[in-house]
């Protein structure tokens, strides 16, 4: 394509609107907190705040958490993902409407639904023990938000519910565009089904993967609406992400730069992240 | 598609140019959502009495969290959003550290003595006042009358009797003995510090010094341990309650003591519920041969450093904590008064029995400490204890660990 | 062999054309396919179900054992105390007003730096990118503060564009990585085609390559709208909007609360629950019909 100027005004002027959001809403917090994360009370620290910090016993509790609720929800969601995207791909009897309810989880506000799961998991009103009670699955009901594992494995469950249809929309926009004759081509070679999900299916979806892998792992680090209403990071701290003691460093200690210091770690943190992925999974063809 | 670009930009146009008449002076406060209406009631009748103000509470959410965060950022921005700070009790230290109130004494020395003596205290933050007491909150013990009338029981003045009382009457799962709020959030400290009050211990000695790690401090931690697996007289889903799950599983009659503040006697004997006159209050027990306290909360008015309208606030601030404006809140939403006098009035005496009983409990109810870190000690507290509860750490090491880490903040 | 009439991820219909076995395994197989599908639905709606089922309920009823999954009366009460508040329709107004116009921005901004991205060679183009990227990498918390700066600086605070500018900065990035991906599979003959029949730039963009996006926008416009930056946000939406008469839903949920302070009406917020997903369930009635829509007129062709 010809590099005229004229293009590259055109081009210019495009993103120059985003440019302006981007720059006034976005970078002036980021740096703001940049600076203050090396400043204590107007004055020059230096990394002071980031010794402390690794010094953190609640911060690397906090950081464990966040992790391993990553590598459990992330891939979990992926794979019902795809599943999902791959059974509403077919044409079916009332697709549109099981479209529709797959989207739905997604759909509902994140910190109303978070209080409806706090009942649903509720020792002696909570609907999840009287399923199981009546299922004979249990002899007692259990304290789902009242024992450390049992309470991260509901905030994994309401994450999963509420993250995976994020998933499905976008791997079904990837299912759909593929050019189906690349599927009749292949099955004319005597292909499988198996194998055509292998060789074509799979790697078309790769970006799609990609842009859902990157979107709900950076998401899930910075999980706070509904473990705050679930949990509050309790019981005893066993289910606290980062954001969360960010919150409280803020707002409750009101200790501004130690909680600078937090964000710009997780920050880095997400930025090694996606920087992983895409080395491993960015396709050249596909990056822009 | 056009349709939809011109409306949505007419929207957005016109929400610039909306303008707002000034005539009046105009103060703001964050309150919460006023069930009973009792605040607008009060407000209008201000309003009548002067004109020239108008008072504007803005309804907040119910979690007391999500309103102090309104306010921190409100002053964090350097704004006049809110005029008047309707505070928790244990904002108060935090807020005045920071400069984000003004004291009060000018005008608030006298009719101190009218108040409650712990609810004045926990306004007061280095020997200036920066909050007026509106309403006042203490944790007390509910117990079903009944069921100890008909076994011959006297209510229990001591753990020892709660616990022989529970265990004679109560029949897990469907009635247990004891219930309180033990999930891992504010509530679970005030819990916490009733217990460790009537074993006789504290946080910090009147010097300031921290006392926490005594031997005192360990039997209260065993203590609330031993409910839930040595007596068993407090089911294992307690480390999850907060007010309204207990006020819920006594409600329905399945337990026999419940802590609780004082909010959940108006519930408990309405209509349909099933513990309708079966109810009594009396002093969270102590521990034999010392003596019993509640935990204070509270609410009440401070008049932001920002305000631009610091007289108004002060005129209504006198006005909506007076005698007859706080009978009024009483009598519409329940509102436990701060004024001594009015535990004293005939027409409340007559709606609520019990509030003899309830102001002697007031009136030695004491504050959480008074620090300006409080926040972040009580979550040191709050994640030790649970661990305690969880039979994760052992009472001696829970406190050890505790102490450090609180010993850290204070010298920050 | 058996599921050989499934084709992962092909849009035809269930071919039976391979099948040879007897018509008892072909039963049996649709049938497990749509118990299957049965099972998703129910997994996806039960927790609303539920609330569906406790809005119907007598305050009382909800508290108490054993369960009733079916209330003995049906009381509307609830609904009926939500709708004859003015307040609460005027929060369903706010945010529709805010959520339909972040989408509507954040897709004109998103399809106009998309193509940029996809198509053009700037030299501020990894900048941007990088912008975009850091954008979505912070925890929501820590722009609270800077921002109500910043919106009070602006006199916005109580005013929908304190809302919609955040918005449509923060699903920026996802709708154009989805638009940048999707303009990359446009074969770049066309546009070429259209340069030599003397098309500008500006035409090509508008009447080209615009119509052709629709299923990429009907998905963006989903993402957004219901995406933690619109309709459902709390965080921003609680600080910057004070005012009563200005707030959103999510918010005025959680101000819904009962004869006390510790008191959660269950079956009012329940059907407050209900009530505000009520738009967004259309919205994705109409734009899931689009995306099919979209592909069934060979928009890749």
């Amino acid at each position: 394509m010809p590099k005229s100027f004229d293009e590259q005004k055109f081009g210019l002027l495009l993103i120059l609107p985003s440019f302006i959001l981007l720059g006034l809403v976005a970078l002036y917090p980021i740096l703001r907190n940049l600076i203050l994360s090396f400043t204590e009370n107007d004055q020059f620290i230096g990394i002071k705040n980031f010794i402390l910090l690794f010094q953190d016993e609640r911060f690397k509790s906090s950081l464990f958490n966040t992790l391993l609720f990553c590598l459990i929800s992330v891939p979990l969601q992926l794979f019902l993902g795809l599943v999902f995207a791959l059974i509403l791909q077919q044409r079916f009897f009332t697709r549109g409407f099981v479209r529709t309810s797959v989207f739905l989880p997604w759909a509902l506000p994140t910190a109303v639904m978070a209080v409806a799961w706090k009942w649903i998991f509720n020792d002696t009103y909570g609907v999840f023990n009287d399923i199981l009670l009546r299922l004979q699955i249990i002899k007692e009901p259990l304290a789902w938000l009242g024992k450390p594992d049992l309470a991260f494995f509901c905030i994994i469950l309401a994450e999963v519910w509420k993250c995976t249809p994020f998933v499905t929309v976008i791997l079904l926009a990837g299912l759909q565009s593929i050019p189906p004759e690349l599927y009749e081509a292949i099955s004319v070679d005597g292909a499988n089904t198996l194998q055509r999900f292998r060789l074509i299916t799979l790697p078309l979806l790769r970006p799609f993967l990609l842009v859902a892998l990157v979107f709900r792992t950076i998401q899930a680090l910075g999980v706070f609406d509904s473990i705050w209403v679930l949990t509050g990071g309790g019981p005893g701290g066993s289910t606290e992400p980062i954001s969360l003691y960010v919150y409280d460093t803020v707002f409750r200690y009101l200790k501004f730069s130690y909680g600078s210091t937090m964000v710009i770690f997780s920050f880095i943190l997400s930025l090694i992240f996606v920087f992983i992925f895409y080395k491993f999974w960015g396709d050249r063809q596909i990056e822009y | 598609m056009y349709k939809l670009i011109i409306i949505t930009s007419l929207m957005i146009a016109s929400s610039y140019f909306s303008c707002y008449p000034q005539e009046k002076t105009k103060i703001t406060f964050l309150g919460w959502p006023d069930p009973g209406g009792g605040f607008e009631e009060v407000i209008s009748d201000f309003e009548k009495e002067n004109p020239d103000i108008d008072v504007e509470m803005i309804k907040g959410p119910t979690s007391t969290d999500t309103r102090e965060t309104m306010y921190v950022t409100s002053f964090l921005a350097g704004e006049a959003t809110y005029d008047m700070v309707f505070m928790d009790i244990i904002w108060v230290p935090k807020f005045a550290k920071q400069g984000w109130l003004i004291p009060l004494d000018g005008w608030f020395k006298e009719e101190r003595k009218e108040f409650l003596p712990g609810d004045i205290q926990g306004s007061i933050y280095q020997g200036k006042i920066y909050r007026v007491p509106l309403q006042s909150d203490a944790g007390v013990l509910y117990y079903r009358k009944d069921l100890l009338e008909k076994e011959g029981f006297m209510p229990p003045q001591t753990w020892d009797e709660l616990i022989k009382i529970s265990q004679k009457l109560q029949n897990p799962p469907h009635l247990w003995g004891f219930v309180f709020q033990g999930k891992q959030y504010e509530g679970l400290v005030c819990n916490f510090l009733e217990i460790l009050w009537s074993f006789g211990g504290d946080i910090f000695d009147k010097k300031g010094n921290l006392i926490l790690n005594s031997p005192q401090g360990v039997q209260a931690l065993e203590f609330m341990y031993k409910l839930i697996h040595t007596y068993k007289i407090t089911p294992e889903g307690v480390t999850t309650y907060e007010e309204e799950e207990t006020r819920h599983i006594f409600q329905e009659g399945r337990t026999i003591f419940c802590r609780n503040w004082p909010y959940m006697w108006k519930l408990t004997q309405e209509e349909n519920s099933p513990v309708k006159d079966k109810v009594g209050i009396i002093r969270i027990p102590h521990k034999e041969g010392k003596n019993s306290f509640s935990t204070l909360g509270g609410w009440g008015f401070g008049i932001s450093k920002f305000s631009k309208n610091k007289s108004a606030c002060i005129k209504f601030i006198k006005y909506i904590t007076s005698y007859q404006a706080q009978k009024k809140l009483h009598l519409k939403s329940g509102i436990v008064p701060t004024r001594k006098a009015l535990f004293s009035d005939e027409e409340i005496l007559k709606l609520n029995p019990h509030y003899p009983d309830l102001y002697q409990i007031l009136l030695s109810a004491k504050p959480r400490p008074v620090h300006p870190e409080y926040a972040q000690i009580s979550d040191i507290l709050k994640r030790f204890i649970h661990k305690v509860l969880l039979g994760e750490l052992s009472p001696k090491t829970a406190l050890d660990k505790a102490e450090l880490k609180i010993k850290k903040v204070l010298k920050e | 062999m058996s599921l050989s009439f499934i084709n992962f991820g092909e849009t035809d219909k269930l071919s039976t054309k391979k099948y040879r076995f007897s018509p008892i395994i072909y039963g049996l197989t649709q049938i497990s396919f749509y118990l299957l599908v049965i099972f998703i639905v129910i997994l996806h709606l039960a927790p609303f179900l539920w609330q569906v089922i406790c809005s119907l309920k007598n305050v009382d009823e909800i508290y108490s054992l054993p369960l009733k999954y079916i209330p003995s009366k049906i009381s509307l009460s609830a609904y009926r105390d939500l709708i004859s508040n003015p307040l609460f329709l005027r929060y369903l107004l706010n945010s529709i007003l805010i959520s339909l116009s972040t989408t509507f921005f954040c897709l004109l901004l998103a399809s106009l730096s998309g193509y940029a991205l996809s198509r053009l060679s700037l030299r501020f183009k990894t900048f941007f990118q990088f912008l975009l990227l850091i954008a979505c990498l912070f925890p929501q918390i820590i722009f609270l503060v800077p921002l109500y700066e910043l919106m009070a600086n602006l006199k916005l605070i109580n005013k929908p564009l304190a809302l919609v500018l955040p918005y449509v900065t923060f699903s920026l990035p996802l709708a154009v990585w989805v638009m940048t991906g999707f303009f990359q599979t446009i074969p770049k003959e066309i546009e070429e085609q259209a340069i030599i029949d003397g098309f500008s730039r500006l035409k090509i963009l508008t009447k080209i390559i615009l119509p052709l996006s629709r299923p990429a926008l009907a998905t963006c416009a989903i993402l957004i709208f219901i995406g933690p930056f619109a309709w459902n946000e709390f965080l921003f939406s609680l600080s910057f909007m004070i005012k009563d008469t200005s707030r959103t839903v999510p918010v005025g949920i959680a101000l819904l609360s009962g004869a006390s302070m510790y008191e959660m009406p269950w079956n009012k917020i329940c059907a407050a629950c209900v009530l505000t997903t009520l738009p967004l369930i259309i919205f994705v009635i109409i734009f899931q019909k689009r995306i099919i829509e979209g592909l069934t007129r060979g928009a890749l062709k």
